[in-house]
């Protein structure tokens, strides 16, 4: 995924010479593409994610347009005064890579998750949070950051592998049909949502979510009108994420559902590490959970 | 005819913070680098230079000679710290877009000023970066980080000064966490070191000659030597010069001073 963004980046970088590209010393074996072809407009700003914030602020007040790289968390979390005070209060013009959303990181445990980033990051003002489903979102992505005015944040997450072909990258995407329970999954979550819902022929509305804040289009809201159930998966704790989000909106809309279900990231119930997979289970994330609890929406029938 | 404008540039201040009647006015800070901000600003800075005030609790004093720059409308500036107004103890960058970052909270400025030097190296402009730091706020890491971006981005478009005041919030910078605004520290982050008397005017205007004379790879950083509270008897040199209001038989004993 990182060497498919080095590539991206690139494109976008000749074309828009103000890009310029700020890295928390990460990389090796992926952006070496951009280090060896930017010249001076590569910097590795060192193991120091609070000063790369804030100097990618400056660098935006005149008038160039910085990314700034690192592992999830120290792009979020780590830097949340920096991205409240010098760049989020100014509508400053810094785009944010985070790379490995959620349980991405697997067994280097939970430093390296990122279980609160679309939450924290959320209560900023100007701030848009962009969740690639597949590896295909990233390139529309990107160009979108770009050619937005303001701070962006990207949830990039590793590539997988999904049984479908979705639909050109946007907020709400439709990705399966149904008529019994409507499911949103935020971003790369999908996988999971996917694997699931394909038990259940014609019978799941199924959709993913790639911006945050985002306004559900009508055909979801007729959707959720239509099946009166609801759940939602995510990768991300229940506070500050989507199933806030929508069910926030859904009760200033006063649109009134029969049965909501909330599936999210639940930290780390047994203390012990393990792969992403094996996160995803103890939360109640995995494919088996996601099934037991679509079959419990539809004998509510 | 500089030194009249000096003296009642400073006497605008006390008289606005006397006007406030606040504790908050940090004017103990203001004091110490108000000679600091009046040079670079009157005397030193270019059109296109920056200053970045990071040491965001002295707001008055940079207030005060935006007013005199008509930066700042007089409408404004008297407005300061009253209900609805625009100019809070701390500079916010929703106001004014010469003022581009909020600072208050210590530790940001020094990097936002790397980031306009790096970018004007970038554009190959030859402008200068200011940026006024305080001895308490070298307590913050994020100052070290942007120390060793600066050296390490050869950042020589960029002058730091460190109003030295020998205090902190609650206390002398030796009392807290030791002494990390010395020379030998900055030098030995790849800094060139200048020291000098932060209120002597001249000898302002003497390192800084000094530094815009020099050419090497390094970002510079004059240590001025200060006193919190400068110039007010009852306040100078004293921890509780920032927690204090400037009441007017201070401002009045002032005033017969000067005059």
């Amino acid at each position: 995924m990182r060497k498919k963004l080095a590539e991206i980046i690139l494109a976008e970088a000749k074309k828009d010479k103000k890009i310029v590209f700020l890295t928390g010393d990460l990389g090796f074996n992926a952006f070496e593409i951009l280090k060896n072809n930017l010249g001076q407009r590569f910097i590795n700003a060192g193991v120091a994610e609070q000063n790369m914030a804030t100097v990618a602020a400056g660098m935006a007040y005149s008038g160039l347009k910085p990314w700034i790289f690192s592992i999830a968390p120290f792009v979020s979390i780590k830097i949340i005064e920096e991205l409240r005070n010098d760049v989020c209060l100014s509508n400053s013009n810094v785009k944010i890579i985070g790379s490995g959303g959620g349980y991405d990181y697997e067994l280097a445990g939970p430093t390296h998750h990122a279980l609160e980033d679309v939450g924290v990051l959320l209560t900023l003002p100007n701030m848009k949070i962009y969740l690639p489903a597949v590896i295909e979102d990233v390139t529309k992505i990107i160009k979108k950051m770009n050619r937005e005015k303001g701070p962006r944040y990207l949830r990039l997450v590793r590539s997988r592998k999904i049984t479908l072909s979705l639909n050109k990258f946007e907020a709400c995407r439709q990705v399966l049909s149904g008529n019994k329970v409507t499911v949103l999954a935020l971003g790369s979550i999908i996988d999971k949502a996917i694997e699931a819902s394909l038990r259940f022929k014609g019978k799941i509305d199924l959709w993913v979510i790639g911006e945050m804040p985002f306004k559900p289009t009508q055909k979801l809201l007729n959707s959720i009108k239509k099946t009166g159930k609801l759940i939602i998966i995510e990768e991300h704790v229940a506070t500050g994420g989507l199933g806030q989000h929508i069910s926030l909106y859904l009760h200033k809309h006063n649109i009134k559902i029969n049965n909501f279900i909330h599936l999210y990231a639940k930290g780390y119930i047994s203390k012990r590490t393990g792969s992403r997979d094996f996160y995803l289970k103890e939360s109640g994330l995995g494919v088996e959970s996601i099934i037991s609890k679509l079959k419990c929406q539809m004998s509510n029938l | 005819m500089k030194i009249n404008l000096h003296r009642k540039l400073k006497f605008k201040m006390l008289q606005i913070a006397s006007q406030t009647n606040s504790r908050h006015v940090h004017i103990g800070s203001c004091l110490s680098c108000f000679d600091i901000i009046f040079q670079i600003l009157i005397n030193e800075k270019k059109k296109e230079d920056s200053f970045i005030l990071s040491k965001g609790h002295a707001a008055l004093a940079w207030y005060t000679i935006l007013n005199y720059q008509k930066k700042i409308s007089n409408k404004t500036y008297e407005r300061y710290l009253s209900e609805g107004g625009e100019l809070g103890i701390h500079p916010s960058s929703l106001f004014s877009k010469d003022i581009p970052l909020a600072t208050g909270s210590l530790g940001h400025g020094l990097s936002f000023a790397c980031g306009l030097a790096k970018a004007n190296l970038l554009k190959r402009k030859k402008t200068k970066v200011y940026c006024l730091i305080s001895d308490g706020e070298c307590n913050e890491g994020s100052i070290w980080e942007a120390a060793l971006f600066a050296s390490s981005q050869k950042l020589n478009n960029l002058i730091v000064l460190l109003d030295k005041n020998n205090f902190q919030a609650f206390g002398r910078p030796t009392e807290v966490l030791g002494e990390a605004a010395s020379k030998e520290k900055w030098q030995a982050f790849g800094f060139n070191v200048y020291e000098c008397n932060g209120h002597d005017l001249k000898a302002l205007h003497k390192i800084f000659n000094k530094v815009k004379k020099l050419k090497n790879d390094k970002p510079n950083i004059i240590i001025c030597d200060t006193k919190r509270g400068k110039g007010i008897k009852e306040i100078e040199d004293k921890l509780e010069s920032n927690y204090l209001p400037i009441t007017s038989e201070i401002l009045n004993r002032y005033e017969k001073k000067i005059s």
